[in-house]
């Protein structure tokens, strides 16, 4: 109790000297991302300005083509389709990998049946699971979702069978000992020691699941970002290109910041509260 | 409320890695604990009390042999102290307590009043994490009464505090103990504890083990740490230890 009111107590202090509003303390934390932003916008109008082509629009052709897709609702309406395969086949691929990834961890013989398909899934492109899945399933839902578990599977379920290897053995002898519950054992041993790994291993398998499933609307769906980057690519609009990729960068950034960071923070608080 | 607990002809191997042959630890290994006594399991390192402790936590079972915890069929109500207080970090302190209690369908209250107990009253809501090495493990202490045990396993519970941190949680067990004692295994390596919190001291000696010596220390409670008595025990122990080393 002390701790954490020592803790407010201080920041309470800071407050009243400063008075400085919470945009401005922010700064220092975000300041370094917001330049790399500037750099990059800076070195890419300069290029643009240098090659004076039109394979190589400037910012403010990509700005206008990214208000074009975005005011006529177009752009979100894309990425929701795209969002939502991402998440059906994220959330396949999820489950499973907590299911095999648990029973890999504690069982040998499973482990080392799984293990193949880990590196065979690891080592296969996104692009061929794409190509088989277009093939295999046409034009259903069957086929964004199918490609996306295959593709982030593996990933996954490395993450989730270190994350059980790496619960502490001393706390399951613990709870073993004081005949906790099985539902009290995963909430607040199983579930809180994998929580990290859970995080990481979502962040690497959205971001592969992005991969795959642009090259899936390309080959063989009808919309989605990846359809809408194909279509803009056919009539040669670079700087259509641009925007939508950019436009769905900044989702996931949104994703990153606003769902994974937090939830993350959330998980972790119990570290930063000891060293205070 | 306390269960007496026998262990009867025990044998127990274990095969050390890059060893051939399986090594014997115990070998017709018998013990009986009446209900209610504290028992302190004291020797060399690799004698046999951890396994010893681990058997009665059911964490290991025997090659042959038995162990029958409580008279009833059931099994008895278990707490356990450990050398490192095996907390979960992310959990409050009143949570580590009360998932303890409620797994043996005691009330949550329960908890909090053993966290009074053991003068953390102030501490409920913290994580374990910002709490000293001695706090944390007042907190071991108030989880495995939490259960209200029958039988309340201490393996080498003071062993990594401060001795004037340890000498306190002795006080603080004993305290603890004295309101409805359960049957106690001790194990430990510091002999003055062994003198201060048991009924009787069990020297454990060779391999597989035997019982070399069975030292009773009948002194009332509440013992005082600085009574002559107890470094009379302690000399007696020492002595037993000595010479079979």
């Amino acid at each position: 109790m002390t701790e954490i009111a020592k803790g407010s107590y201080e920041r309470g202090v800071t407050n009243r000297v400063r008075k400085t509003p919470a945009l401005l303390r922010a700064l220092p934390a975000i300041l370094p991302s917001v330049m790399f932003c500037v750099v990059l916008l800076l070195l890419w109008e300069g290029m643009a300005r240098y090659e004076a082509s039109p394979l190589v629009p400037s910012v403010g052709e990509v700005a206008a083509e990214a208000k074009r897709i975005l005011s006529g609702g177009l752009a979100l309406q894309q990425i929701g389709i795209t969002l939502g395969r991402i998440l059906l086949g994220f959330s396949v691929a999820f489950s499973l990998s907590i299911i095999l990834g648990i029973v890999a961890a504690r069982n040998v013989f499973a482990r080392r049946f799984l293990e193949p398909s880990i590196i065979l899934g690891l080592t296969v492109p996104g692009l061929v699971w794409a190509l088989l899945c277009v093939i295999w399933f046409g034009v259903s839902l069957t086929t964004p979702v199918v490609s996306i578990a295959l593709g982030v599977f593996p990933a996954l379920v490395l993450h989730v069978i270190q994350g059980v290897q790496s619960v502490d053995a001393e706390l399951i002898e613990m709870a073993k000992i004081f005949r906790l519950s099985r539902r009290d054992k995963f909430l607040h041993l199983w579930i809180p020691s994998l929580l990290p790994y859970l995080i990481s291993g979502s962040r690497v398998g959205l971001s592969l699941a992005w991969k795959v499933i642009v090259l899936v609307e390309l080959f063989g769906l009808s919309n989605g970002v990846g359809y809408q980057l194909n279509s803009e690519f056919s009539s040669q609009n670079v700087a259509g290109v641009l925007a939508w990729t950019i436009v769905f960068w900044v989702v996931m950034i949104v994703i990153e910041y606003g769902i994974l960071q937090t939830l993350e923070k959330r998980a972790t608080i119990w570290r930063r509260v000891a060293a205070t | 409320m306390s269960a007496p607990i026998t262990f009867a002809s025990i044998g127990k191997s274990f095969r050390r890695p890059h060893s051939p042959k399986p090594e014997m630890v115990l070998d017709n290994f018998s013990l009986h604990i009446r209900s209610g006594e504290l028992l302190a399991l004291v020797g060399p390192s690799g004698v046999g009390k951890t396994t010893l402790l681990h058997i009665a936590a059911g964490l290991e079972v025997p090659d042959i042999g038995s162990i029958t915890v409580g008279s009833s069929g059931r099994p008895a109500r278990l707490g356990m102290v450990f050398q490192q207080p095996r907390l979960l970090d992310w959990r409050s302190v009143r949570t580590n307590v009360d998932l303890a209690a409620t797994a043996a369908g005691k009330d949550p209250k329960r908890g909090l009043a053993l966290l009074n107990a053991v003068g953390l009253a102030d501490y409920t809501e913290v994580y374990p994490t910002s709490l000293s090495g001695g706090q944390r493990q007042r907190v071991g202490l108030a989880r495995a009464f939490a259960v209200e045990p029958e039988l309340l396993l201490l393996d080498e519970p003071f062993s990594a505090l401060d001795e004037l941190t340890a000498r306190r949680l002795r006080l603080l067990l004993q305290e603890l103990w004295k309101q409805a004692p359960p049957t106690g295994i001790l194990v430990t390596h510091n002999m003055l504890e062994a003198a201060f919190l048991a009924d009787r001291v069990v020297v454990l000696g060779g391999k597989p083990a035997r019982i070399r010596e069975e030292i009773l220390i009948e002194l009332r409670r509440p013992r005082h740490p600085e009574d002559p008595a107890l470094f009379e025990a302690h000399r007696k122990i020492m002595t037993v230890l000595t010479s079979i080393a």
